[in-house]
């Protein structure tokens, strides 16, 4: 049986910063446990930037004006006392991953350089050119291996286990050689990432972001909160969901429908294109439902009037990401675009150190939930999020490792979890989990997406139980141990599943209209009735259970949210 | 005034080979054709998923995040290093004006099964690199009350290389790794650069050591690295730079010193490298054994081997060259 004084579940940003916070004294046996290579985690494809109040471009910025607009952006869901932590600490964790060597760009002064962003009163997102998740990520990798952190890259998270008070560690399964092993572990960090693949091709997010360690703590028996906020990006690329950014309507590009018509006139008059990101969904969904798409259910991002000259100088990137991932070039036709599940707000509900309601196990980042982005993430605080929070489950868990011997754990789980995958290997007819994972990112797309309403809400739910029914009849055809992705598929569409009938219950039962989560049949925001987390247990029935939860308000009354 | 968009899509059907090898069941590799519908906008990533979802759930390849960010689906296309997520087949199809393409693992790296492989030996490599800041206290400040500050053009020393994303095509497309197993590859050592100069990093001198040690001057410079990097970062330029830094740093015991200083001072005695002495000058004695097989090939071809340098004319014009860099060097101008 492997140990570890603390292992870490996922290697993107907040795992990384995590098991760097606990090896620092390099005292205690840290295991960073990854079904990829880290530098490979998704944390790399954050393009943007990180907020942190450093007053480096605007004097005048602080840490509460940092503070007012996530809570503002999170249309009063967020909980004010972790917001506050977030953006308090911001600068000192920025100046931290400074220190270990990460490349931001820089001022004339030699200083961090910043830049304005969506949502945000001030120009405080920390950048490096067009890559700063992937520097980050690399930076906490770098010393991660300086300071002695184990890796275990290419390995399966199956099951987290505790004796229903402290935690004894998880089960995995070695992809390299298909065994399964058991972990045992004093703390455990899930920080697996988030769950947007449950819409499948219509997302923006990495093929591996199937909320593994959300599902295993739902299963577990721990409560995940606020599943059904999910945010939505206007243009992805029709086929692939990669984001075009925002900087390709900025410089000035339409949005035209299947006819060629600029419907934003329609919904914005005056702000068009550069609306609001969920308006601006909302608007191309409108379309498409309509009748007004292209030929394939695809609205276009026309650039080519601004020219090929003031493309080339402005938007090269934009343009190459274009030619390499869709095959369009935007200075010939129009770009392809829908609307793209871009963030999961939602996630394993925690306190303020990162801890779950059981000791010694701990969730961090996309994968889960505080809250510090309520209903609706502001760009530039998914990489702050990871970092402040990473880092306080770290540290949290260090204290904990610390103070406590391991709780003793017998092998009944990995018996268990050998079973079911041999279950899934033998015999040859079943299910395929192609068919079964396309028909869930449809059903997600077309009636838990952009727009949701109680019919189709109700349908979806009977719909995923039926396809966790026949997902129960999945037979994996590849028979070798080695290197089987078809398992690995497999076993993500189990988790899936599972997250994808808690988002659709919660937005069944959550009767408003409040950041990413719009109903057509509740279209206000409702603080009465609705100011409050939904949290999910799963039940006796196998069902999701919900309970609901009050949202911390310390400062700011909540408001309307006009920009 | 609208104009209904009808974009031009089209579609060929494709034969896709793939190699394919899984050690527990097969001796050698060998390759499997596939019949693609390949539609305008297609990537070879979402070729090779459709086949699995469709064909053959057994093919096994990596891929994560499908933009050109995590360096996971580094294989060859037509024998080319490329990312498969961000390589377009309908241009491959209709560049080579034939409906079939050819997808295989990358080189210099065992094979794990059909298009993976095993990437530990470059990870460890990388990690005897010393491949992190070790800051710098004169830049680094103690307190997280303050930044340590940096100017735009020391950043931009090495900012070109912190694109890289560890996708391994330069290692595969590198001859001194297909050569030397024991050599660190170019990503590795242009993540040794990238450290070496930071003007925040204080741990030059160790990882100069292990960047010598590990085959700094074993790079043949052909440049492959360079034109099949996907992120454009020019892996033999920072070799060569990091071969100047450990010159400047005073490691001359080295192969590759060596060479560098027999270079410089035959041209200025002779206009040219004394090409038949190099092995023993670089190498110490045992070049005679280099010396000698090549004497030996000649006369096996008839030709008399010589050690003369043949003095060409214009001498006094080199010399002329190397007072003009020494008048500039002297006053500091580092940059002509």
């Amino acid at each position: 049986m492997l140990t570890y004084d603390i292992l870490i579940v996922g290697s993107g940003g907040a795992g990384l910063y995590a098991a760097l916070e606990s090896r620092m004294e390099e005292d205690l046996q840290v295991g960073v446990l990854t079904k990829v290579y880290p530098t490979r985690s998704h944390t790399g494809a954050a393009q943007g930037g990180v907020n942190a109040a450093l007053a480096n471009l605007d004097p005048t910025d602080t840490w509460q004006d940092h503070w007012f607009d996530t809570v503002k952006g999170s249309d009063y869901l967020a909980d004010q006392d972790a917001a506050e932590i977030m953006t308090r600490e911001a600068p000192m964790v920025v100046r931290e991953m400074e220190h270990w060597g990460c490349p931001f760009s820089r001022t004339d002064e030699g200083k961090i350089a910043q830049r304005p962003f969506g949502g945000a009163s001030k120009p405080r997102a920390c950048f490096s050119a067009d890559k700063v998740g992937h520097v980050m990520l690399h930076t906490l990798y770098e010393q991660g291996i300086r300071h002695g952190v184990n890796f275990l890259n290419e390995w399966q998270v199956l099951s987290l286990m505790h004796d229903g008070q402290r935690c004894q560690g998880v089960t995995a399964i070695n992809t390299q050689t298909g065994r399964v092993h058991t972990i045992q572990a004093k703390a455990v960090i899930l920080a697996t990432g988030g769950h947007g693949r449950i819409y499948w091709t219509r997302t923006s997010n990495a093929l591996g972001n199937t909320g593994d360690g959300t599902a295993i703590a739902y299963r577990a028996g721990l409560p995940i909160k606020d599943m059904e906020f999910v945010q939505f990006h206007p243009t992805g690329l029709r086929r692939t969901g990669i984001l075009v950014s925002e900087g390709a309507r900025g410089e000035g590009g339409f949005l035209l429908n299947g006819l060629g018509e600029r419907f934003m006139s329609r919904y914005a008059p005056e702000k068009m294109e550069l609306g609001p990101r969920d308006l601006v969904s909302r608007s191309c969904e409108t379309e498409v439902r309509e009748g007004r798409a292209g030929p394939e259910g695809e609205v276009f991002l026309d650039l080519t009037h601004l020219g090929r000259e003031r493309i080339l100088e402005r938007l090269p990137q934009i343009r190459e990401l274009c030619i390499e991932f869709e095959g369009v070039d935007p200075i010939e036709e129009p770009i392809p675009i829908k609307p793209t599940a871009h963030y999961s707000m939602g996630g394993i509900h925690t306190d303020l150190n990162g801890q779950t309601s059981i000791e010694g196990i701990y969730a961090a980042g996309e994968a889960g939930c505080v809250s510090v982005h309520g209903a609706n993430r502001l760009g530039g605080n998914s990489l702050l999020d990871i970092l402040i929070f990473g880092r306080r489950a770290g540290k949290h868990a260090l204290e904990y490792a610390r103070n406590n011997s391991y709780t003793p754990v017998d092998t009944g789980q990995e018996e268990a979890d050998t079973q079911m995958i041999a279950s899934m290997m033998e015999g040859d007819s079943g299910a395929s989990i192609a068919d079964i994972r396309r028909a869930m990112g449809n059903l997600m797309s077309e009636k838990v997406g952009v727009y949701r309403n109680s019919k189709n809400l109700e349908s979806a739910v009977s719909e995923l139980a039926d396809l966790q029914e026949q997902f129960k009849t999945v037979r994996i055809q590849d028979k070798t141990k080695a290197f089987n992705t078809e398992l690995v598929a497999a076993l993500e569409l189990k988790n899936m599943l599972d997250l994808a009938e808690v988002v659709a219950v919660g937005a069944l039962e959550r009767k408003e209209s409040r950041g990413a989560h719009t109903r057509e049949d509740h279209p206000e925001r409702d603080d009465e009735n609705w100011l409050a987390h939904t949290m999910a247990t799963l039940g006796d029935d196998g069902r999701p259970k919900l309970d609901f939860s009050p949202v911390t308000i310390t400062e700011f009354e909540p408001k309307a949210r006009t920009y | 005034m609208s104009e209904k968009i009808t974009p031009d899509r089209k579609s060929i059907l494709a034969n896709i080979r793939i190699q394919r090898f899984t050690p527990s069941k097969h001796k050698s590799a060998y390759f499997d054709n596939f019949k693609v519908n390949v539609e305008t906008g297609m990537t070879v990533l979402e070729a090779l998923r459709l086949i699995k979802n469709t064909q053959d759930s057994s093919l096994t390849f990596r891929a994560f995040c499908r933009s050109k960010i995590c360096g996971s689906c580094a294989v060859r296309v037509n024998g080319k290093p490329v990312l498969a997520c961000s390589t377009q087949l309908m241009p491959i199809l209709e560049d080579f004006k034939k409906d079939s393409v050819s997808i295989r693992p990358l080189k210099n790296m065992p094979v794990l099964r059909d298009l993976v492989v095993d990437i530990e030996p470059v990870i460890e490599k990388l990690s005897k690199m010393h491949p992190y800041l070790m800051e710098n206290r004169e830049r680094i400040p103690e307190t997280l009350e303050q930044e340590s500050i940096m100017s735009k053009q020391e950043h931009s020393r090495f900012d070109y290389i912190t694109d890289c994303i560890l996708c391994g095509s330069c290692y595969s497309a590198c001859s001194a790794a297909s050569a030397d197993p024991n050599y660190a590859g170019p990503l590795t050592l242009g993540k040794a650069y990238r450290f070496s100069a930071d003007v925040r990093d204080s741990f030059q001198g160790e990882r100069m050591q292990a960047a010598v040690d590990q085959g700094l001057w074993s790079c043949a410079q052909c440049r492959k690295c360079i034109n099949v990097c996907p992120k454009d970062t020019r892996p033999a330029v920072s070799i060569q730079r990091m071969r100047k830094m450990s010159i400047d740093d005073g490691i001359h015991d080295t192969a590759g010193s060596r060479r560098a200083k027999a270079y410089t001072g035959d041209v200025a005695k002779y206009g040219q490298v004394n090409k038949p002495m190099l092995p023993v000058i670089v190498n110490g004695p045992k070049g005679w054994a280099a010396i000698e097989a090549a004497d030996n090939y000649l006369k096996k071809h008839g030709i008399e081997p010589t050690r003369q340098v043949c003095m060409l004319g214009g001498q006094s014009s080199t010399q002329k060259i190397y007072d003009k860099v020494k008048e500039l060097e002297a006053k500091g101008d580092n940059k002509t």
